[in-house]
């Protein structure tokens, strides 16, 4: 049963008012909460490690799992393997993500290890997203590793997005495209008060026609600290683009390292890269259509993020 | 209506270059519902003026009033609150805010058939245009267009454009005349243009030539001429590239 909280967590992290429609999988505190499969979408515990492996049938079309994970156990630190193997010509959404909610002084975590393996000509779009909240004095840290392997013709879109209250989070995702496969990562981090964050990033364009697109959004308040490395490697005549920008407050610092590797003579890659504070100009044009500075900030934040 | 007494603003001393007057003791009424054209020779101080009446910089000395009431000590918020409304000459842009979202603002609606009026009175038709990223991927027409709708969506009782025709196509600058002079008289709105472009300085009711501080002529165009034609050389010839019937009066 979920309570007030586990369904507090469930609408941050995966936009859930209940137990979901279709196929899913819930674990809270370390233990299965909740299971569904559907015709199409079959949901097993991990053979090797603790986890579950999420096969989808080759030809699946709009059809979506949910596997949210929730954390309310003061001391825990779960590790997760999770595997999602998405069938030749499939298209369709995968919802993760963990909320923590810390009650007490001892930390909580959680690692989820996800593995993408995306057949050809099929379609992913992963939405993942984390929030810590409670009371409690206790860190709240997530450690989330992403590999996605993409065969021919495969697309993936990766929203991962961290919107506040995780005191320690180290992200890695790495990901290898095969010919004529895209991969859009878009992560949007928000870190506030002492709060550290940093996302690793390793690319490999090794198709010819491959297409990576990164774009990275910070927003640092207080005395956080976030550090972004990405590195674009491209084998093969393909694309790749990397856009990282990061807004300033208070006393936060970033440091940001894009990094280009050409090892074909026709591959294309760029990258644009900003730090610095809220421009002036965006904050006098929201303040001259009759919103207070602190107003302009917060709706120049939010689109930023969105 | 909107009323400068005695105005004066001052910059301050920046990398080595003295403090220098730019407005100097201005006094000036505008007359609600009419459209005033502010021109004068560039650093003559009329982009100044403007952003003292918007509260975007301080003014020194002096007062404003808006309809009796003092309003030189408003921040930028609260001006646009009593109904003074601005255009940028170069206009913000964003990550990630939509036109919607600056529109949504200066209305105080999302309500999409509202949103969608206004957007017609600019000349946009298109709905998809509403979801267009304020970002520095438009071009200068098109950001000229949300800039301008921002403006209106405000439903100011006085309505500040700086130099409104900067990053556009010289034959769009008709239309955007028709624009401002169709918002004066459909809604009373005050209209002040800060321009040197010929267009914009026919249609006004009113002209001022602000040179040196302080302003230089206040009257119709026809009696400007003389005084237009001893403006200092143009500065702005990337804009227009040189072209010979450009029609401004720098």
């Amino acid at each position: 049963m979920l309570d007030a909280i586990d369904k507090e967590l469930l609408r941050s992290v995966a936009d859930l008012e209940g137990i979901p429609k279709g196929a899913y999988n819930i674990r809270k505190n370390g233990k299965l909460l909740g299971r569904e499969v559907s015709a199409n979408i079959e949901i097993d515990a991990h053979p090797d490690q603790e986890g579950i492996v999420v096969r989808i049938a080759p030809g699946t079309v709009n059809e979506s799992v949910h596997i949210p994970v929730i954390l309310s156990q003061a001391g825990l630190h779960d590790v997760v393997y999770n595997t999602f193997i998405v069938g030749e010509g499939a298209d369709v959404t995968i919802v993760a993500g963990c909320g923590i909610h810390c009650g007490g002084s001892k930390s909580e975590g959680h690692e989820g290890i996800h593995e993408f393996r995306v057949e050809k000509n099929a379609r992913v779009r992963y939405v993942e997203k984390h929030v810590a909240i409670g009371p409690g004095k206790g860190k709240r840290i997530l450690n989330p590793t992403t590999r996605v392997f993409m065969a021919e013709n495969a697309l993936a879109e990766m929203e991962l997005t961290q919107l506040g209250g995780v005191d320690e989070a180290h992200r890695v995702n790495e990901a290898t495209l095969s010919a004529g496969s895209s991969l859009m990562i878009s992560e949007r981090v928000m870190t506030e008060d002492d709060q550290t964050a940093s996302s690793e990033n390793r690319l490999f364009l090794e198709g010819d026609g491959s297409r990576a697109n990164m774009v990275s959004r910070s927003v640092l308040k207080g005395t956080s600290r976030q550090d972004l490395k990405v590195n674009l490697v491209a084998k093969a005549r393909c694309f790749g683009h990397i856009e990282c920008d990061a807004i300033l407050m208070d006393r936060a610092v970033n440091k940001t390292l894009p990094a280009l590797e050409a090892l074909h003579p026709d591959a294309e890659l760029t990258h644009e890269a900003s730090i610095g504070k809220i421009a002036d100009d965006q904050l006098m044009k929201l303040m001259s259509l009759g919103l207070d500075y602190d107003e302009a900030v917060n709706r120049i934040i939010q689109a930023f993020l969105k | 209506m909107l009323e400068l007494k005695d105005l004066t603003f001052t910059a301050p001393e920046d990398d080595g270059a003295p403090a220098r007057t730019i407005i100097d003791h201005v006094s000036y009424r505008f007359e609600k519902g009419l459209f005033y054209a502010v021109t004068g020779p560039n650093g003559s101080g009329k982009t100044t003026l403007a952003k003292l009446v918007m509260g975007i910089l301080p003014a020194e000395s002096g007062k404003i009033l808006l309809d009796g009431t003092d309003i030189t000590e408003f921040s930028i918020s609260e001006r646009s609150r009593a109904g003074i409304a601005y255009g940028f000459q170069n206009s913000a842009r964003f990550k990630g805010t939509t036109f919607r979202d600056l529109l949504s603002i200066a209305a105080g609606t999302d309500d999409e058939e509202k949103l969608v009026r206004i957007i017609a009175r600019v000349g946009i038709c298109s709905l998809d245009f509403l979801d267009k990223p304020v970002d520095a991927k438009l071009s200068g027409g098109e950001i000229k267009k949300i800039e301008l709708a921002t403006v209106i969506a405000r439903n100011p009782r006085v309505a500040i454009y700086d130099e409104p025709d900067t990053g556009i196509d010289l034959w769009t600058i008709e239309p955007m005349v028709d624009l401002l002079k169709r918002e004066q008289e459909s809604f009373g709105t005050t209209t002040i243009v800060v321009s040197h472009n010929k267009t914009f300085l026919e249609a006004a009711d009113r002209l001022l030539l602000i040179k040196g501080g302080k302003i230089a002529y206040e009257g119709a165009l026809p009696e400007a001429d003389s005084l237009l034609a001893d403006l200092s050389a143009c500065n702005y010839t990337t804009i227009c590239e040189g072209e010979d019937n450009a029609g401004c009066y720098r």
